[in-house]
C-alpha cells in the first residue's frame, strides 16, 4: 500500500537528523502558525505565492537559497568538526551518517543554494536593467522557481523520512546503482535534482529570450550592462548543458528501478559514461553560476569607482567566450580516469585556454578602478576580497589543469580547497556583494554600513583560515571525505580549519545581525530617491522599492549606460525631462499554476521515492490537471489605469526633483 | 549584434538587386541607424515571436537530450553482452513505414498551420487529424516492433546495447505520444476557442515540435537502422 | 505586458521572425514550401533506404553517404518547413540552431572519442561470459 515506506524511515535512533527535523518542523508549523494567526495568509498568497513578478519570484528565490545556504553551512560545519575530532578516533559520526552529510552539504550548496541564488538575482536585476516590465514568460518563472522549492523540500524531507545519499553530490556508479545503494537515499538525490532541473531548465529559456528579444527601445546589444550579458551567457549554457543533466539522471534513474544498463558494473552497462556525461554538465554548472557573479562585480566595480567599466567590447567577448569554451573542457575532472595522454592533453590545454578570458575580466576591473574615485562600501570590499581569493583559486584551478600535477592532487583536500576558493571566493562573495548593492531597490532601505563591514573581514579571514590549511594538507596527500584521519600529521591542520570555520560563523552572525538591525533601523537607512550609489544602469532610474510596473513608460536608450546619461542631463539641465505620457499599462495576472504543480511534483517525486505507484499516478495527474486549467484560462492579462500609473510615477519625479533642488543649493556638480 | 549580410535567402537577395543603397524597403533597422546599435533596438518584440523563438530555444535543448540519448547509444553499441546485436534486432521495413508516417504526417501538419494562418478552421482541424492518426500509426508500429522483441526475450535488461537501443528510440517514441496528447488538446482548444491568439502562438510551439521529432527520426532510422544493417 | 507597444513598422524596418513562422503573407507560399519539402525529403530518404539495402558504392563509404543523406533530410525539414533561411530576420533563430549543432557535436563526438580511449592504457580484456 506505501511501497517502501514504513515507520523504520523515520530516525529515531539518530539524535542528530532526529532533533533537527523537529527544529525545522516545529519553526515551519510555528511561522505558518503565526501568519496565520496575524492573517497575513491571503497577503501572502496574493502577492507572493501567485505572484508572476520576476521581483518577487527573484527574492522569494534568495529566500530559498538563503535558508538552504544555512542549511549547507550547517553540514560544513559537522563534517569540519568531524575531521578534526576523528585523528586516529572515531569521532561523533558514523560513516554511514558522515557519507550522507558530505553528499548533503554539495548537493544543497550547488542545487539549492547557489543556483537558486544566483537565479534569484538575475531574475530581479536583469528586466529592471533591461527597461521592461518582466521576462518574456511571467508564469514559466513562478513554476520554475516553486519546481526548485519542490527539489529542496525533498531533500530536506530526505532528513526526517528516510536518509539522503551517501554517494557525493554526483553519484557515480556503480555504487549508485540499486545494487549498492538499495536504499531511498539516492533516488531522493535523482528526483530533489531531476524536479529542480526542469525548473532551472525553463528559467534558461525564459532568460535567453528576455535578453534577445524583450529590451526596452535603444537597448541595443552593446549598449545593455555587462550584468544582462553574463544572464545572456549563463542561460545559454543552462539551456545548452541542463538536458545532459536531465539525460544522464534519467539513465540513473530507468537503471535502478527497471534494471536497465547504463552504468552498471555488469551486462555491458560501462559506469565511465556517467562521469562523461555528468561532467559534460557539471563543469559548465560552475560556470552558469561564476558568469553572473562576474556580472554582479562588473556593476559594482563601475558604479563605486564613478567611472564606466573599463574595456566594455573585451569584458562582452570575454563572457561569450567563456561560455563557450566552458563546453569544452569537461574531462579535466577525470584525468585520472584512463582517456590517455592525447585526450588529456587536448583538455588540459582547454582548461588552462579558458583562464584567459576570465583573466580579461580581472584587469579590466583592476583597470576601472584606475583613475576614479574609490568609495569602499560594503560591496566594494567584497569585491575587492573576491579578487584578491578569486585569483588566487583560479591559479590553483590551473595548477589542476595540467594532468601530470592533476594526477598527483585528484579528489584529494588540495582539489576541495581549489573549488571551495574559486565558489565561495567567487560567486559566494558576489552574492553579499549584490546583496548589500541591490537590496534597498528590492526594500526600500539600506542595510547597516559597520555591520556589513564586520561581516565581510570575518568571511574573508574565516574563509582563508579554513581552506589555506585544506591546500596544504592536500599536497601532503590528504584525500577529500574522509570520515576518520589516521596520521597524526594532519591533526594540526584539521584544527586550524576548524578555527576558520569559527570565524566563518562569526561572520554568517554578522551578517544576521546585520539584517535584525537593518530592519528595526530602517527608517534612518531608507532609500528616498531610488538611486542610493549614484548607479549608471536603468534599475537606479526607478523607485526604491520599484513599482509593480517597474516603468510608467519603458525608457528611450540612447547611449551606453542608460541611466547615468539620463541623470548627467538632468542634473546640467536642473530639471527632469518633460511629464511623460502616462498610458494603461498591461501586466500579466498571477496564477497558481506554479505553486500547484510544485505541490504534485512533491508527491510525484515523493511516491516515486519510495514506489508507491498509486500516489505517483494520483501526482502526475494532478500536476496535468494544474496546467490544463492554466491553459484553459481566458483573461492573461489586466490592465492597470493610467491614473494609477500616474500617481505613482509622479511620487517618483517628486522625490528625484527634491534631490535635484538641494543640489543646486549646494551648488556642487553630482 | 552588428549587421551582417548574408545573401542567400532570395528575399535578401532581392532587396538587394532592387535596392541596392537600401534607401526604402530592406534597410536594418530604423532609418539612420546609429553607429553600433544593430538590429533590436526598436523595443520588445511581438508576443508572437517571443513564444516562437523561446519554444525554439526549448527544442533545441530538446535535442541536446536526444544526444546523450544517441552518445549513449554510440559508446554501448557493442556491448552486447553476449545477447543479441544490433543486426539481429532491427526490422527495415516496419521502419519503412514508420518513416513514411512520420514524414508524411509532418506535411500534413505544415498544411495544418498553413491553413491556420488562412484562419480556415475546417483545413486546420482536418490536417491536424490526419497528423494525429499518422503519428498514431507511428506509435503503434514502435509498440508493435517492442512487442515483439520482448516476446522473443530481448529487454532493454539484457545488455548495455538493449538499453541504449529500447532508450533512444523509446524516448523519440515518449515524445511522439506526448506530442499526439498535446495534437489533442489543441483540437480540443480549437475547437471551443478559435483562432485566439495564444491558441495560434501553441499552433506555432505544436508545428515546431512536431517537425523537429521528424528531424530527431531521420538521426534515429539513419543512425540505430540503416547504420545498423549495414554494420 | 509587452503587447502596449504595438509597434508599428517604419518603412524600411523589419522585424525578426519566429522560426516555423513567417509574417503572414501568402498561404500559398508555404504550401509550395511544404510539397518541395516532401518531394526533396522523401527523395532523399529513398535513396537512404537504397544506399543500406543495396550496397551500390564501397563498402566503407556507405556509413559516410547515409549520414551525409541524413544531414540533407535536416536541412530539407528546417529550411523547407521551419523556415530557417539565412535572412538578417532569422539571425538569431539560425545562432541559436548553430549554438545548439555545437552543443550536440561536443557532447556525441566529445563523448565517443573519450570513451574510445578509455581503455587506452589497459591490456586486451575479455567480458566474462555472462
Amino acid at each position: 500500500m506505501f511501497g517502501k515506506l514504513n515507520w523504520s524511515a523515520i530516525p529515531i535512533d539518530q539524535p542528530i537528523p532526529l532533533i533537527t527535523s523537529l527544529v525545522i518542523i516545529f519553526a515551519v508549523l510555528g511561522v505558518l502558525a503565526w501568519t496565520g494567526i496575524k492573517g497575513w495568509w491571503p497577503y501572502f498568497w496574493r502577492e507572493w505565492i501567485t505572484s508572476v513578478d520576476h521581483k518577487r519570484i527573484g527574492i522569494m528565490y534568495c529566500l530559498l537559497g538563503v535558508l538552504m545556504l544555512v542549511r549547507g553551512f550547517a553540514d560544513a560545519i559537522m563534517m569540519r568538526t568531524q575531521q578534526a575530532m576523528a585523528v586516529n578516533a572515531p569521532g561523533y559520526l558514523p560513516p554511514e551518517h558522515f557519507d550522507q552529510v558530505f553528499s548533503a552539504h554539495g548537493t544543497i550548496m550547488i542545487f539549492f543554494a547557489a543556483m537558486p541564488l544566483v537565479i534569484g538575482f538575475m531574475n530581479f536585476v536583469m528586466p529592471l536593467q533591461l527597461g521592461v516590465r518582466d521576462v518574456a514568460f511571467p508564469t514559466l518563472n513562478s513554476v520554475s522557481f516553486w519546481l526548485t522549492a519542490s527539489g529542496a523540500l525533498l531533500v530536506n524531507v530526505s532528513l526526517f523520512i528516510g536518509e539522503f545519499a551517501r554517494t557525493g553530490w554526483l553519484p557515480y556508479p556503480p555504487l549508485s546503482e540499486a545494487a549498492y545503494s538499495p536504499g531511498v537515499g539516492v533516488d531522493y538525490y535523482l528526483w530533489a535534482v531531476q524536479i529542480s532541473g526542469i525548473g532551472t531548465m525553463m528559467t534558461g529559456i525564459n532568460f535567453v529570450t528576455t535578453v534577445l528579444k524583450l529590451r526596452c527601445t535603444g537597448m541595443s546589444y552593446m549598449r545593455m550592462p555587462m550584468f544582462v550579458w553574463t544572464t545572456l551567457a549563463s542561460s545559454m549554457i543552462i539551456v545548452a548543458v541542463f538536458p545532459i543533466l536531465t539525460a544522464t539522471l534519467a539513465m540513473l534513474t530507468l537503471d535502478r528501478y527497471f534494471g536497465f544498463h547504463f552504468f552498471t558494473s555488469t551486462a555491458g552497462g560501462n559506469p565511465m559514461m556517467f562521469m562523461n556525461l555528468i561532467w559534460a554538465w557539471g563543469h559548465p554548472e560552475v560556470y552558469i553560476l561564476v558568469l553572473p557573479a562576474f556580472g554582479i562585480f562588473s556593476e559594482i566595480f563601475s558604479t563605486f569607482s564613478g567611472k564606466p567599466l573599463f574595456g566594455y567590447r573585451s569584458m562582452v567577448a570575454a563572457t561569450l567566450f567563456i561560455c563557450v569554451v566552458s563546453m569544452m573542457t569537461w574531462l579535466h575532472h577525470f584525468f585520472t580516469m584512463g582517456a590517455g595522454a592525447a585526450v588529456n592533453t587536448a583538455f588540459g590545454i582547454s582548461t588552462s585556454i579558458i583562464a584567459v578570458g576570465t583573466g580579461v575580466k580581472i584587469y579590466n576591473w583592476i583597470f576601472t578602478m584606475y583613475g576614479g574615485r574609490v568609495r569602499f562600501d560594503t560591496p566594494m570590499l567584497w569585491s575587492l576580497g573576491f579578487i584578491f581569493t578569486f585569483v588566487i583559486g583560479g591559479m590553483t584551478g590551473v595548477l589542476l589543469a595540467v594532468p601530470p600535477a592533476d594526477f598527483l592532487v585528484h579528489n584529494s583536500m588540495f582539489l576541495i580547497a581549489h573549488f571551495h576558493n574559486v565558489i565561495v571566493g567567487g560567486v559566494v562573495f558576489a552574492l553579499f556583494a549584490g546583496l548589500e548593492y541591490w537590496f534597498p531597490k528590492a526594500f526600500g532601505f539600506r542595510l547597516h554600513e559597520g555591520w556589513g563591514k564586520a561581516a565581510f573581514w570575518f568571511a574573508l579571514i574565516g574563509f582563508w583560515v579554513t581552506f589555506a590549511p585544506l591546500y596544504w594538507v592536500g599536497m601532503l596527500g590528504m584525500t577529500r571525505r574522509l570520515q576518520h584521519i589516521d596520521f597524526e600529521a594532519w591533526r594540526p591542520y584539521m584544527d586550524v580549519a576548524l578555527v576558520g570555520v569559527g570565524i566563518l560563523i562569526v561572520g554568517a552572525l554578522c551578517q544576521v545581525i546585520q539584517l535584525v538591525v537593518s530592519i528595526l533601523q530602517r527608517d534612518r537607512l531608507r532609500d528616498v530617491t531610488g538611486d542610493p550609489w549614484d548607479g549608471r544602469s536603468l534599475e537606479w532610474a526607478t523607485p526604491s522599492p520599484a513599482p509593480f510596473f517597474n516603468f510608467a513608460v519603458t525608457p528611450n536608450v540612447e547611449g551606453e549606460e542608460a541611466y547615468w546619461g539620463i541623470k548627467q542631463r538632468a542634473i546640467e539641465a536642473q530639471t527632469l525631462g518633460p511629464e511623460p505620457d502616462y498610458q494603461p499599462i498591461e501586466m500579466p495576472v498571477n496564477s497558481g499554476v506554479g505553486f500547484f504543480n510544485a505541490f504534485f511534483a512533491t508527491v510525484t517525486g515523493f511516491a516515486l521515492i519510495w514506489h508507491i505507484w498509486w500516489m505517483a499516478a494520483l501526482g502526475l495527474l494532478g500536476a496535468f490537471i494544474a496546467f490544463v486549467v492554466l491553459a484553459w484560462r481566458d483573461v492573461h492579462e489586466y490592465e492597470v489605469p493610467a491614473d494609477i500609473v500616474a500617481r505613482i510615477d509622479r511620487a517618483r519625479r517628486a522625490s528625484r526633483a527634491a534631490v535635484l533642488e538641494q543640489l543646486e543649493r549646494e551648488g556642487a556638480p553630482s | 549584434m552588428s549587421v551582417v549580410d548574408f545573401p542567400a535567402s532570395r528575399e535578401a537577395i532581392r532587396r538587394r538587386r532592387e535596392d541596392p543603397d537600401r534607401a526604402g524597403q530592406g534597410g536594418h533597422g530604423p532609418s539612420e541607424p546609429v553607429a553600433g546599435t544593430g538590429h533590436g533596438a526598436s523595443g520588445p518584440a511581438s508576443k508572437r515571436i517571443i513564444v516562437g523563438y523561446g519554444f525554439w530555444i526549448f527544442l533545441l535543448s530538446d535535442i541536446v537530450m536526444f544526444s546523450c540519448f544517441f552518445a549513449t547509444f554510440a559508446v554501448l553499441r557493442n556491448a552486447t553482452a553476449g545477447g543479441p546485436t544490433i543486426r539481429e534486432i532491427i526490422d527495415i521495413p516496419r521502419v519503412e513505414w514508420e518513416t513514411a508516417c512520420l514524414l508524411l504526417s509532418s506535411f500534413t501538419c505544415g498544411l495544418s498551420f498553413a491553413a491556420t494562418n488562412a484562419r480556415n478552421l475546417l483545413w486546420t482541424q482536418v490536417f491536424l487529424i490526419v497528423t494525429g492518426l499518422l503519428g498514431l500509426a507511428f506509435v503503434l508500429l514502435e509498440l508493435q516492433e517492442f512487442v515483439d522483441l520482448a516476446n522473443r526475450g530481448i529487454v532493454p535488461q539484457r545488455s548495455g546495447f538493449l538499453t541504449a537501443f529500447f532508450s533512444l528510440v523509446g524516448t523519440h517514441g515518449l515524445h511522439v505520444t506526448v506530442g499526439g496528447l498535446w495534437l489533442a488538446t489543441m483540437l480540443a482548444q480549437v475547437q471551443v476557442k478559435g483562432f485566439r491568439r495564444e491558441i495560434v502562438h501553441r499552433l506555432i510551439c505544436f508545428n515546431l515540435f512536431w517537425h523537429a521529432l521528424d528531424i530527431v527520426w531521420v538521426g534515429i532510422f539513419t543512425i540505430v537502422y540503416l547504420l545498423g544493417s549495414i554494420a | 505586458m509587452s503587447t502596449e507597444q504595438k509597434h508599428s513598422l517604419h518603412p524600411g524596418e523589419w522585424q525578426d521572425s519566429a522560426p516555423g513562422d513567417e509574417p503572414e503573407d501568402s498561404p500559398g507560399h508555404w504550401i509550395r514550401s511544404y510539397l518541395i519539402g516532401l518531394g526533396f525529403a522523401t527523395a532523399l530518404t529513398i535513396a537512404s533506404f537504397w544506399i543500406a539495402a543495396a550496397h551500390p558504392i564501397w563498402g566503407p563509404a556507405l556509413p559516410v553517404a547515409l549520414i551525409v543523406l541524413a544531414i540533407a533530410q535536416m536541412g530539407v525539414h528546417l529550411v523547407f518547413f521551419l523556415h530557417v533561411t539565412t535572412g538578417p530576420d532569422n539571425t538569431n533563430n539560425v545562432l541559436a540552431l548553430a549554438f545548439g549543432v555545437l552543443v550536440v557535436g561536443l557532447v556525441v563526438l566529445g563523448s565517443i572519442w573519450i570513451m574510445d580511449h578509455l581503455s587506452q592504457n589497459m591490456t586486451a580484456y575479455q567480458m566474462p561470459p555472462m
